[in-house]
Formats: C-alpha cells, structure tokens, sequence
C-alpha cells in the first residue's frame, strides 16, 4: 500500500506544479500569430495538472479496490496487487528488478545541505579549499575511522583536478580567497 | 558507390594519430565509467561536456561516441560481477550475467556479452553507413509538418514504450517540456516563465539539467546509504572462457539482438534500454531450456548485450541523419553537436561530409578497440569496482559542480545544478523515469518552431498533417506503433489467462 500512497502524493504534486506552472503563463504577453508565445506553456501546464490527477486517482481507485478485496480475502488481494504491479511495469513476462534501496531521508537532507554549503563557498573561498573541505566532509561522515586515508584523497583530488583542469584543459576554476 | 567513397575518406582521417587516439581513449574512458556502479553513459557524456569544451569539433565528437558504446560495454561487466547495472540497458544482464558468474561461469557471461556487443555493434555501424544516406535522401521533402511529427512520435514513444508507468513516463516528459520553455521565446523574444528571475531569460542550460538529474540523485542515495549496503563481487579467475556449447548457444541470441536491437534503436524516441529488455524477453520465449532462465542461462546475456550494442548503431541514424534523437543519450549528443556550431541532419552530410565521415568510421575502429582492450583488461577494470564508494561518489560531486561551473561561471548556475538535484532526487522517489526528461528538453524547441511554422504555412490549419504524402505515412506509422503494442499485449494477456484456466 505503501505505493500507492506515495503516487497519491506524486500526483498531488505534479498537480500543483502545473498549477502553478500554468498560472505563469498568464504573464507571458499575447501576440497575434496562431500560435502564441503562451500557447506551449498553457498545454503543458494542463497537461501537468491533468497528469496528475489521473496518478493520483488511479492510485486511490486501485487502493480501494484493493482495501475492499481486502475484506474478503487477505491472501487473494495481495496475489492480485502483485500481478497488477507486474503488468503495469512491463514485466510481464517475467524481467524483475531489484528496487534500489531507499536511503533515510534524514542523511539524505544532510547530504544535500553539505552539497549546497559547497556549491554556495565554491566561488567565494576558491575551487582548492572548498573542494578540499567538501570531499573531506563527505569521507569522513561515511568512515570516520579512515581520516589519513580521507584526508590524503581529499587534497590530492583537488590538486590534481584543479592542476588538470586549469593548466591542461583552460577551463579557469575560481581561486577565491587563495588568489 | 558514393557511400563507399565517403567511407574511405572517413577511415583515412579516422586512422590519423589524434583522431585514432580519441577514439581510444573514448572507449576505454566509456569502459571504466561504464563500469563504476551506479554511473551510466548519460552522466559520463555529460561531466566531460566541458572537457570537449576546447576540443576540435571531430575529435570531441569521436571521444563522446567512444564514450556511449564504451559506457554499454563496461556496463555489462558491472551487471555481471555485482549485479548492480551501471545503466538501464544492462539491467537485464545482471539478472542472468550475475547468476552465471556466482557458478563459476563469469568469463564465459563476460565472453559472450563481449563479443556480442562487438558483432552487433559492428552490424549496427553497417546499417548507419548505408541506410543514413537513403534516410538523408528521403529527408530532402520533410517539411516543417514531417519534423514536427517525427518529434512528437518520438515523444510519444518515449512515454508508451518504455518500463514503468505510461503515465509516470509522461509525466517526465512534461517536465522536461516545462523546463524547456523557460526564457526567452525565439519568435517573438518575449520571456516566458521565468517567474520574474532575468537570470533565467536564458534559459535552463540543458548539460546542468541533464547531470543534474542523472549523477547527483544517484551518488546523494548511495552517500547517504553509509556503509552496511557492500557488494559482493564474483570473482572469475580460473573460470574456463566459452566452450564450443556456449559459442552454439550464443550465436543465434547474438544474430536475434542485432536485427531486434537495431530495429528499436532506429525508433525515434525509443533507445537501447528497450531492446535489451525486450531481447531478453524474446530468448526467454524460444529458448528449449526455459527452467535456466533466472539461474544462469547464456542466452539471457548474449541477446540482451548484442541488442543493447545494435540499438546504440541504430539510435545513430536518426540522429546523424534527421537531427532528431532517439533517446536521452542520443539528445545529449545532437546538443554537442550544436555546442560546436554543427546541425545533424541531411545539411552536415552535404556540407561536413568529412567530419561525419570520419565520426562513422571512427565507431568501427572503437568497435574493434573494445573488444581487443576488453578481453585481457577486465581484470584490471574490475579492480575499479573495489573502488570506495564515498571516495567514487564524491569525487563525481565535485566533477559535476566543475562541469556546471565551466558552462556558466556562476553562482546562479551553481545553485540551478543544486536544485535540479533535488527535483530529480523527488522524481526518482516519486517513480518518474528521468530519461524522458532529457529528450524532451532538447526537442521542446524543435517541436515548437516546426509547429508553429507548420500553422503558419498553412493558416492555421492541420490539414496538411494528413494531406501530404510523407505526414499522412508517418502517422499511419505512429499509430501501427502504438496501438500494435497494446493489442499485442491484450492478445497476449487474453492467452495467457485462458492457458491459466486450462490448467486449473
């Protein structure tokens, strides 16, 4: 069930993106061609919301459907769902995949705050340092124990790839407070 | 005649000192990143974007191929000894690669897949050197009406063919096409949704976007895992390589991936991923010894790897030949392509008959170098895998970050990148497929410009759309195309569950 409540969610998003998306489209000025400016932007913002709606529903309908077969009979519903699941995946004839695992969103959070910390200082404090803390950072939440490892991996990658970058390819990485 | 002419001016440049070794290093690049866990052709093409930034045009070009059909290769490796595919394509090949190799049949699952790949790809190129010209031919009547609807199609096929939930997959495509509209209109250049932000006038640069949503979810879920989630890796040293049993076994799947492989690759808007899919379903439908299948069966590797390999040839053609890609790597590569100032379609192979010459005859020489590199070197790629995965996935952060930094050297790109992962880590979470994302972001500007001049021409009717002669075939095509699949699939559905009441 777990699914099909994460679909009703999806579809209420996706809902609210086109909303909002097709609200944009108010402020884009109309001219008098065929086809305007606003006339790409206003179908695919429907499209969106449409889009939407319908995962969201199908996933409710399903869901019902399923909580009903479910009163009658545990076993039969659940045998149900699963060929159901199976064919709407193109699986059908017998491809399973494993599902990638599922991190906890709390790293997850983490991780991605590290990133923008590090995307936010790049150009400020320079390409060497803040990368140098950056991969530090992230080796050392994942393995502590391995800090020389960590360390020595941290400022060697900078040097090599600012060296490689800058001096072999021209493409000028920021030097920020070291310049 | 002309086809074999330009062939051989191909192979002469092909074969000169800098262009042979781009093409080198685009293979085993291709290699090795296919063969990091976890990374696929997309974010590889995309992260050295700005590497080929400085390049020659041919040589940059010549590496990225490299790179794509490298990436397929090294993929097949990965899905094999760790069963965790580098890309989609080769999702099937951990099923019965993997299981070959824990029972000791690792070499022959990486032999089979090896040289299936090198005949297919082969085959593959052979079909892009001569059907490319006819399609070039044949090109010469597309008008605005036949450009957009071959883009549609594509669109459409993207959503309806690919694994997963159609309307998921649609879903994708609407993003893609929504952030494809944002700034200014071409036409009028009035900006649109832009939400006020003069930033974005210019739109949401398509390389960010792409790695973006392909490298950054993927090494923020596998950072974010910890440790505890350790792969075992088969080893495979003193497996014996193919006895003539496997080489019998293999050759028809190897035959069967090529003719299908390259027959999806050619659809517009359907890439390799599917052909391997559907490869393995089809072995797994003629095969005398079914009860193998899931634990091992050389067929399962062979005919998904040799489809995979044909689609990357067959993806080829509609790109070099109609500037329409097929699939979300094929999109990346028409924008490297506009990135040095060249249009694919029927006007390079007029005007840069060398260049796209030497590209295609490059694809055979990398074929050749795979499978001479591969072979004795997998020991050495494999060593790749026991790479840390902090250290690898981290270091691919930093790489997108400069990637990003080399295309706009700002903050404001920075953060563009920053957010884009996060809407590509919810997509991911939500189940929406990110690939159809990326080709509809490269295709929403051709789609609205041969749209808009189809009205034009025509007042603002759609009848051309089935008036002319070339439009009306293409829709007949389209919709053989779509509803043929559903009532296969109906027709199937309707036999197996009467099969299922005659046994019960």
């Amino acid at each position: 069930m777990r699914i099909l409540r994460g679909d009703v969610i999806t579809g209420a998003v996706i809902t609210i993106v086109g909303l909002v998306y097709y609200i944009a489209t108010f402020s884009i000025r109309e001219t008098s061609d065929i086809v305007t400016p606003r006339t790409f932007p206003a179908i695919v913002g429907v499209a969106l919301i449409v889009l939407g709606l319908f995962l969201a529903g199908q996933a409710l309908y399903k869901g019902r459907k399923a909580a009903e077969a479910g009163d009658r009979d545990g076993a039969a519903a659940s045998a149900g769902d699963a060929s159901d699941d199976s064919s709407s995946a193109g699986t059908a004839a017998g491809v399973v995949l494993d599902a990638p695992e599922d991190p906890p969103s709390k790293k997850v959070v983490i991780q991605f705050a590290l990133f923008f910390v590090y995307l936010a200082i790049l150009i400020p404090v320079g390409f060497l340092l803040s990368t140098a803390a950056f991969l530090m950072a992230l080796t050392s939440i994942y393995a502590p124990a391995k800090w020389i490892r960590n360390l020595t991996f941290s400022v060697l990658f900078a040097v090599i790839i600012y060296v490689a970058f800058v001096y072999g390819l021209a493409v000028y990485l920021p030097v920020g407070i070291l310049g | 005649m002309n086809t074999l002419v330009d062939l051989g001016g191909g192979f002469v440049s092909a074969l000169e000192p800098a262009s042979l070794a781009f093409a080198l290093l685009g293979v085993l690049l291709g290699t090795v990143v296919g063969v990091l866990p976890g990374i696929g052709p997309i974010s590889a093409i995309a992260i050295l974007i700005p590497v080929s930034f400085g390049m020659e045009p041919v040589h940059g070009l010549i590496l990225l191929c490299g790179i794509y059909y490298g990436s397929m290769y090294g993929g097949s490796i990965t899905a094999t000894l760790i069963k965790t595919p580098g890309e989609v394509a080769s999702a099937v090949t951990a099923i019965e690669g993997y299981e070959m190799a824990r029972r000791g049949r690792g070499k022959a699952a990486l032999a089979t897949a090896a040289i299936g790949s090198f005949l297919a790809g082969t085959l593959a190129i052979v079909g892009l050197t001569f059907l490319s010209p006819v399609l070039v031919k044949l090109a010469n009547v597309f008008g605005a009406t036949e450009y957009f609807l071959l883009m549609a199609t594509a669109l459409l096929l993207a959503s309806t063919m690919s694994a997963g939930s159609r309307a998921k997959a649609l879903i994708s495509i609407f993003i893609g096409l929504a952030v494809g509209l944002v700034g200014l209109d071409f036409q009028t250049g009035l900006p649109r949704q832009t939400f006020g932000i003069d930033l974005l006038s210019d739109g949401i640069d398509f390389t960010i976007f792409a790695m973006a949503l392909f490298a950054i979810p993927e090494a923020i879920r596998n950072l974010a895992l910890g440790r505890g989630a350790k792969e075992e890796i088969q080893s495979f040293g003193d497996d014996k390589w193919m006895t003539k049993q496997d080489w019998q076994r293999s050759a028809m799947p190897w035959a069967r991936g090529s003719v299908l492989g390259f027959i999806i690759g050619i659809l517009p808007g359907v890439g390799p991923s599917l052909a391997s899919f559907m490869s393995y379903i089809m072995e797994k439908r003629v095969s005398k010894r079914k009860e193998e299948f899931g634990h091992g069966a050389i067929e399962g590797v062979a005919g998904p790897e040799a489809a995979n390999n044909a689609g990357v040839g067959g993806a080829m053609i509609p790109l070099f030949s109609l500037g329409i890609p097929g699939s979300a790597t094929t999109a990346l590569l028409l924008f490297v392509f506009t990135m040095y100032g060249l249009q694919p379609g029927p006007l390079i192979f007029r005007d840069e008959t060398g260049l796209i010459w030497t590209i295609i005859a490059s694809m055979y020489i990398g074929n050749v170098a795979l499978i001479i590199l591969n072979l004795p070197l997998v020991g050495v790629f494999v060593k790749l895998l026991k790479l840390p995965k902090e250290i690898l996935f981290s270091a691919i952060l930093v790489l997108v970050v400069i990637g990003a930094y080399a295309i706009q050297f700002s903050l404001f790109g920075l953060m563009l990148l920053g957010i884009f992962g996060i809407i590509g880590y919810l997509m991911e979470k939500g189940g929406i497929p990110l690939a159809p994302s990326i080709l509809a972001l490269v295709l929403v500007p051709l789609l609205e410009d041969n749209f808009r001049r189809m009205l034009q021409i025509s007042g603002g009717s759609f009848m051309p759309l089935i008036t002319r002669p070339v439009s009306l075939s293409i829709i007949i095509l389209m919709v053989l195309g779509i509803v043929g699949p559903i009532i296969f699939r109906w027709w199937v559905r309707r036999r197996a569950l009467l099969a299922d009441v005659s046994v019960a």
